[in-house]
């Protein structure tokens, strides 16, 4: 069997992606006490009713058994349109994929998973920045999610590309030009970041670069950039962290 | 078994050929059986470093092809016993070369050889990268210039990716840095990346320092490897490179600036 396909006789295909939800923070499981709240907001602002999608975030509420269905039908009765749970005992979990609703792990997750140590020497799994990108399929593209970091040890030469695609990159020596580092969480480098680094790149604004040197031909947290030629110059060669806030990069020395 | 170097840098004219060649004749002089191979099939250099070119028959391509042996192929040096040079053919592209011919050719060369030495066209291409997929060490040649410094940071990543060493999970592939064209009062000045600079991105160790040198150019087109020239500072620091090579201790010359002093403006000092 191949596995090549013929891209024109695909039906599909998969895609990560991050688009703005809703979150709906349930701090009371009653559905009558959310009947009455949501019909106080839907007359206060009807245009935010139309059919949104919403997550129940039920992390809050510590009880073993929803009235899901319920809270539910109350929300859709106020145009809102519950896709996922998130967070909750198990029986929560198999109650939402009952009603056909998707679940997500809570926001907190605990970073049970040991970072993978790969060391600079032979195959890291260097891949060619030639390669397509974005056709990765991303399971935990909520911001927060990212488990499962990953060690580098070494140099990042040029024409490298180390990415840790789940959690964040750990970087123990230099990146250099033309190198390029990602990782869906943040980004630390113990040396000198001369190269890319490309932290958030699911989306995750909580991100940060953190690095040792800095001389990086481009800086980016969750898709907002900036060039070596807009870094301030005083900047350059100090230690630093890089900080998504209010969609700016902002950059501030380390220590 | 012998060892096989490949001389490589990613950029071009930064002196492979050059190095490639005082290196190997510097091995021999110091009594070790050497070859140096001309990878870059299509652009024929070595073997007018070497002095050799008249001598030219079959080449590189020839064996690989089964279109003569070895031995054909081979030419004896004429300055220095312990001395072949396997040329490469002029007439024909890097496509005429196959991982397994080159194979072959190595593994006969390595039961007679100390040394095998590679000399990798420039680029990243499948030239470059046959030249460097077995060898055991590699010499990296690096320019006092930032493109050239990058180009070689570069291949420092195909050596420890895309070398049967590494592919194979073994040892990785030794990598020494050699910088050539230094020029001291020039870096002093501040148009020449510093020797320390260059240390520090590459983070490899250092195996030479060749000042920039009359005596190259001068060496280049009379087809004799500057080794042989050892009244000149390009000459003398080659044999230090070679003495490290072989692993002694040799402490670093040439790298520092020294404003003529009244001996040696009288007595000329050292050559450049």
């Amino acid at each position: 069997m191949s596995l090549k396909v013929d891209r024109d006789s695909m039906a599909f295909t998969f895609k990560g992606g991050m688009l703005p939800m809703t979150v709906m923070e349930l701090t009371s499981a009653d559905p009558e006490r959310i009947r009455e709240q949501l019909a106080g907001k839907l007359s206060q602002s009807p245009a935010f009713f139309q059919h949104t999608p919403v997550v129940l975030n039920v992390e809050k509420l510590d009880e073993p058994h929803l009235a899901l269905e319920r809270i539910c039908a109350v929300c859709r009765a106020h145009k809102l349109l519950p896709v996922a749970v998130r967070g909750g005992p198990d029986p929560v979990k198999q109650s939402a994929w009952a009603l056909g609703l998707g679940w997500f792990p809570p926001q907190e997750a605990p970073r049970s998973r040991p970072l993978e140590s790969v060391t600079g020497d032979g195959d890291a799994e260097m891949a060619e920045p030639s390669e397509p990108a974005g056709e990765v399929v991303t399971p935990g593209a909520l911001p927060g999610t990212t488990v499962g970091g990953r060690i580098y040890r070494g140099t990042v030469r040029s024409g490298q590309q180390v990415t840790a695609p789940e959690g964040d990159l750990v970087v123990v020596g230099a990146v250099n030009a033309g190198a390029e580092v990602l990782a869906a969480g943040s980004v630390h480098v113990y040396g000198a970041l001369r190269g890319r680094a490309l932290a958030g790149i699911h989306g995750d604004a909580q991100a940060g670069i953190f690095c040792r040197e800095l001389h990086a031909e481009l800086l980016s947290v969750a898709g907002n950039y900036k060039r070596l030629e807009d870094i301030d110059p005083r900047l350059l060669g100090t230690a630093v962290q890089v900080r998504l806030s209010d969609d700016q990069l902002g950059i501030t020395p380390l220590g | 078994m012998a060892k096989i170097i490949v001389v490589t840098s990613g950029k071009g004219g930064v002196g492979k050929t050059t190095s490639a060649a005082a290196i190997a004749t510097g091995l021999a002089l110091r009594g070790k059986k050497t070859v140096v191979i001309d990878f870059d099939v299509g652009l024929r250099n070595l073997d007018l470093i070497m002095g050799c070119e008249r001598r030219v028959v079959y080449d590189l391509v020839n064996v690989i092809q089964g279109e003569a042996g070895l031995n054909q192929a081979l030419i004896r040096d004429k300055r220095v016993d312990n001395l072949h040079i396997l040329p490469a053919s002029q007439t024909r592209d890097k496509d005429a070369l196959t991982l397994e011919g080159v194979e072959k050719v190595l593994d006969t060369l390595t039961k007679d050889f100390d040394f095998i030495i590679c000399d990798s066209p420039a680029g990243i291409e499948r030239g470059a990268q046959l030249a460097m997929y077995f060898a055991d060490e590699a010499i990296v040649v690096t320019n006092p210039e930032v493109s050239s410094v990058r180009d070689s940071d570069r291949i420092l990543g195909l050596l420890a990716s895309k070398t049967r060493r590494a592919e194979r999970g073994e040892d990785p592939i030794q990598e020494h840095l050699l910088i050539t064209r230094y020029n001291p009062s020039r870096v002093d000045l501040g148009d020449m990346l510093n020797l320390e600079d260059i240390r520090e991105i590459l983070a490899i160790d250092l195996l030479g320092l060749i000042p920039e040198s009359e005596a190259v150019l001068r060496a280049s087109n009379q087809g004799v490897p500057v080794t042989h020239d050892d009244d000149s500072d390009a000459g003398q620091a080659y044999a230090d490179t070679v003495a490290r090579l072989l692993g002694e201790e040799v402490p670093l010359r040439f790298h520092e600036y020294q404003k003529k002093g009244l001996l040696s403006r009288m007595f000329g000092g050292v050559r450049r």
